[in-house]
């Protein structure tokens, strides 16, 4: 697999270098997604300071002080609504959230589903490993039925969530999927995700070379192609939704589907239509008499 | 002082608020202070609910367990507060064919209680007037029995229906007329001694209930909820997004906010859950803005050192408890919910001033010192209905501490700025995503200056220390609890540290009532005080240690079952206040209940 990089690219990533060293196991997917997060805020010229990076708990969330940007790294399963409230309070900032299968699946799956619904401005990087890693290997919802884990040694006995067809469920207005061993197929579905309007759900197949032994690098390596590059358009949410569920054989992967035709939530605030600050240019004291009179 | 009460009761949906509030704009609008006191149960339509109005001409702000004038929509009332009407008071009722039990119609004939049978079916069957038309048909009545001219109904009929048209307005002015007409030709053989019946007279001013002597200075006065003014403090102290999930009592507040959203351009999230509404509106405060939520639980964000405003509204549990009651059992989960230590601020509003005064100074508080402030109200503050003087709007000014926005400094800052453990009070720079300056991560576990993730046990303590020395200088900026006293009627602050015949203790909502209570108590002669606690957390007890030394007696007043300001005031090494007045049955004290306690 080869990686172009354009003569500038490299340059503008070293922007987002950080001093302190990886912790992740040797062959962690977040390698490749810590690096294709960089290369896509590069190739779209966003330094830095320009936007707001936001990491749950698990394994990925210690790419918070791995990577420059401004960045926060909250709650498990709580980043969804902390970076909509971001967003919404300054909507000129990018503002990507980062969670796990785990936290987003379990813990945070009222904000996930609420996310989506809400069609929030802002991208959402599932780092889907099919498990909790950071926990020593517990099954997520999204394990394998019957898999032996941590806390299942006779294997998880619920069945697994199907996720695609959950998020598909909720009428979502852009879906993609990618997976950790390819840096310029996630760099190509970041860019798509970091500009569309509404709520950009990223499903990244992430291998986790320690608790996971179902679905290996090798085993997505093998599966893996690229839909777009065969033609496929990503503008019908019935063949998206079954395309996406039909992993058997191959899993598709790039933009599953989009419409930019329906408004953000922010775009649907009456309150903010032709108003051009920001509520974090606004804070000021504002009198209150005209409203006061209402009472008298 | 000389103070009388209505009370209308009925099931919830029968109209029973909406003759209060009517009755409490008129009363206000003549230049009354009053004090309105609701109380339902926690469901749609049906049950039991009353709405209280206490009037005066002098500044009140409590409720009576006796009242001057009792309106029934149906017989529960009957039932159920006949016995709470005060000697030569007068029920209005609207049941046919009501007949008290023997006991219950001596007690009332003791007392020289009237009783008016309003047939308001009948009455709105003639006018051919809707069923909705009761409640101006009822407001009539009552405003007659009070002595009122039918045009200052028919004025604020015109402002509050007025949008509606001529008609709706006709037929308003029809029912207002018919109520007072009623009146006049009463049936002779009810037990309201008309002396008029049936000649076509005026109303006898005798038989009205007497009203004190009017106070032009209430007229230009707010009525107002504590919600309501809580919503127009935080507007007034440039909060620009409110996140929250209904739960009362810190619904009403959402509603009220919400609702002025076209006006102020604000951002509201009625969110899918109580942590959904604490992590936006942390989210919006991280990015810069100032924002809220409002619950009666509520997830604080630990560590890392975003200022966030929560308002906690308090009502009885556990768990559901009495959901549209009142309480004070949350100060210690206020003072002490979190995972870990960290610094915060905590106070609590007693009144409609507090509501809009303390808003721009939980703002300013949370982010001078990045951390978290939590408001404390309740059902009482929430939903009671305060006579509030116009707000004064140039008081409060924006400060938000060290927050960087000038592009030179921005400039000039490291990532380790950020959480520098060497920052003075432990205070260090804050500035925003988007700036064009170097980066840091705001981290959630434990981190070095720059927000890496760092488990040493050298950073460790230096950064447990930087935020922990937040709450010294908290400490040291937030005021002593104040010291009222009553003299001559008049609620005044006293500055000195005098000596007391009776101190009494407390906090929150019960204020007014005890400077009501206060007034009235002549047992323990003029030396009476009441210290008012406003900050709750860090707590100071250096006032209370001297006027308690001096006090002959000390008595602690809380709603609640432990008397938890006297367990947070001995947690701060404080003394231990052994006299206490405590009630836990989700009723706020009444005026005359706490006179008796205390006397």
């Amino acid at each position: 697999m080869s990686i172009p990089l354009d003569s500038g690219t490299a340059k503008k990533m070293s922007a987002f270098h950080c001093a302190n060293q990886c912790t992740w196991c040797d062959g962690c997917g977040d390698y490749g997604i810590w690096t294709a997060v960089k290369r896509s805020l590069s190739e779209l010229n966003i330094p830095p300071h320009g936007v707001l990076l936001c990491y749950d708990v698990g394994c990925h969330g210690n790419t918070s002080d791995k990577i420059l940007g401004y960045r926060f790294h909250g709650l498990h399963g709580r980043v969804i609504p902390f970076a909509a409230g971001a967003k919404l309070a300054n909507p000129k900032v990018p503002v990507i959230a980062f969670g796990g299968d785990g936290a987003s699946f379990s813990e945070g799956v009222g904000h996930l589903v609420h996310g989506i619904r809400s069609n929030y401005p802002i991208t959402f990087v599932l780092h889907n490993n099919g498990n909790y890693g950071l926990t020593t290997g517990q099954a997520s919802s999204l394990t394998q039925q019957g898999q032996p884990m941590n806390t299942s040694p006779n294997g998880m006995p619920e069945h697994t969530l199907n996720s695609m067809d959950f998020v598909f469920s909720l009428e979502p207005t852009f879906v993609a999927r990618a997976w950790s061993g390819d840096i310029a197929m996630m760099t190509r579905v970041l860019k798509a995700a970091i500009g569309h309007r509404g709520f950009a759900f990223v499903d990244i197949l992430q291998a986790c070379p320690t608790y996971n032994h179902f679905a290996t690098h090798e085993m997505l390596l093998e599966r893996c192609y690229d839909v777009n590059a065969e033609g496929y358009k990503p503008d019908d949410a019935v063949k998206a939704r079954a395309l996406a569920l039909d992993t058997g054989k191959r899993i598709a992967c790039g933009v599953l589907f989009q419409r930019e035709d329906l408004p953000s939530f922010y775009e649907r605030l009456e309150p903010r239509k032709n108003c051009k600050t920001t509520a974090v240019e606004e804070v000021q004291i504002v009198d209150t008499s005209e409203w006061g009179r209402e009472f008298v | 002082m000389t103070r009388i009460s209505l009370k209308v009761t009925g099931a919830q949906g029968q109209g029973v608020n909406s003759v209060g509030e009517m009755c409490a704009k008129g009363l206000k609008r003549i230049g009354y202070c009053v004090f309105g006191y609701r109380e339902y149960m926690s469901l749609i339509k049906g049950g039991h609910s009353s709405y209280q109005l206490d009037i005066s001409s002098e500044w009140i702000e409590s409720t009576e367990t006796e009242v001057d004038m009792l309106v029934c929509f149906n017989h529960h009332g009957l039932e159920r507060n006949a016995c709470e009407v005060k000697k030569g008071g007068i029920i209005l009722h609207q049941t046919p064919q009501w007949k008290f039990s023997k006991e219950q119609q001596k007690f009332l004939d003791d007392r020289g209680v009237r009783t008016v049978y309003l047939p308001s079916e009948d009455v709105l069957k003639k006018l051919k007037a809707k069923p909705i038309l009761g409640n101006v048909l009822v407001t009539s009545v009552v405003w007659a029995l009070l002595g009122r001219k039918a045009e200052e109904l028919q004025e604020l009929v015109q402002e509050q229906f007025g949008h509606k048209g001529e008609k709706v307005i006709e037929m308003n002015f029809k029912c207002i007329e018919e109520g007072f007409a009623f009146l006049e030709t009463i049936d002779p053989s009810t037990s309201l001694p008309t002396g008029q019946a049936g000649s076509g007279g005026k109303l006898k001013m005798e038989n009205c209930l007497l009203l004190p002597k009017p106070n032009a200075d209430w007229k230009n006065h707010l009525l107002i909820t504590g919600s309501e003014a809580m919503g127009l403090g935080l507007i007034h102290a440039g909060c620009r997004m409110y996140c929250g999930y209904p739960m009362t009592p810190s619904s009403p507040l959402l509603s009220y906010i919400a609702g002025m959203q076209n006006k102020t351009g604000m951002i509201i999230k009625q969110a899918e859950d109580e942590i959904t509404a604490a992590q936006m509106m942390s989210g919006a405060m991280h990015m810069g803005t100032r924002a809220a939520t409002g619950t009666s639980g509520g997830g604080f964000d630990l560590m890392t050192e975003t200022p966030s405003v929560f308002i906690l509204a308090q009502r009885p549990g556990p768990a559901t408890g009495l959901p549209t009651w009142t309480a004070q059992g949350d100060l210690l989960l206020a003072i002490g919910s979190s995972h870990g230590e960290f610094a915060r601020c905590v106070m609590a509003v007693a009144d409609a001033q507090d509501c809009f005064d303390l808003m721009p100074e939980a703002f300013n508080i949370a982010e001078r010192y990045q951390t978290p402030v939590i408001v404390m109200t309740d059902k009482q503050i929430a939903e009671a209905l305060f006579t509030q003087a116009p707000y004064d709007q140039k008081k409060a000014k924006v400060d938000r501490g060290l927050l960087i926005t000038n592009p030179k400094e921005l400039k000039k800052l490291k990532s380790t700025d950020r959480y520098d453990p060497d920052a003075k009070d432990g205070i260090s720079p804050r500035w925003l995503p988007g700036a064009e300056a170097a980066t840091y991560c705001a981290q959630g576990d434990e981190h070095s200056p720059d927000g890496s993730v760092d488990e040493t046990a050298k950073n460790a303590v230096e950064q447990m220390e930087k935020r922990m020395k937040k709450m010294k200088a908290i400490e040291r900026e937030t005021p002593e609890p104040m010291l009222w006293r009553v003299q001559n009627g008049k609620c005044k602050e006293e500055k000195a540290d005098v000596e007391l015949d009776l101190l009494v203790v407390s906090w929150g909502s019960n204020k007014g009532v005890i400077l009501d209570t206060l007034k009235g108590h002549k047992g323990q002669g003029p030396k009476t005080g009441y210290l008012h606690y406003t900050y709750m957390w860090p707590m100071k007890t250096e006032r209370l240690k001297k006027l308690m030394a001096k006090a002959k007696r000390t008595v602690l007043v809380e709603c609640n079952h432990s008397g938890q300001l006297g367990m947070v005031i001995q947690m701060a090494g404080g003394p231990a206040i052994t006299e206490k007045i405590l009630k836990y049955d989700g009723r706020p004290f009444f005026v005359d209940e706490l006179l008796s306690k205390l006397s």
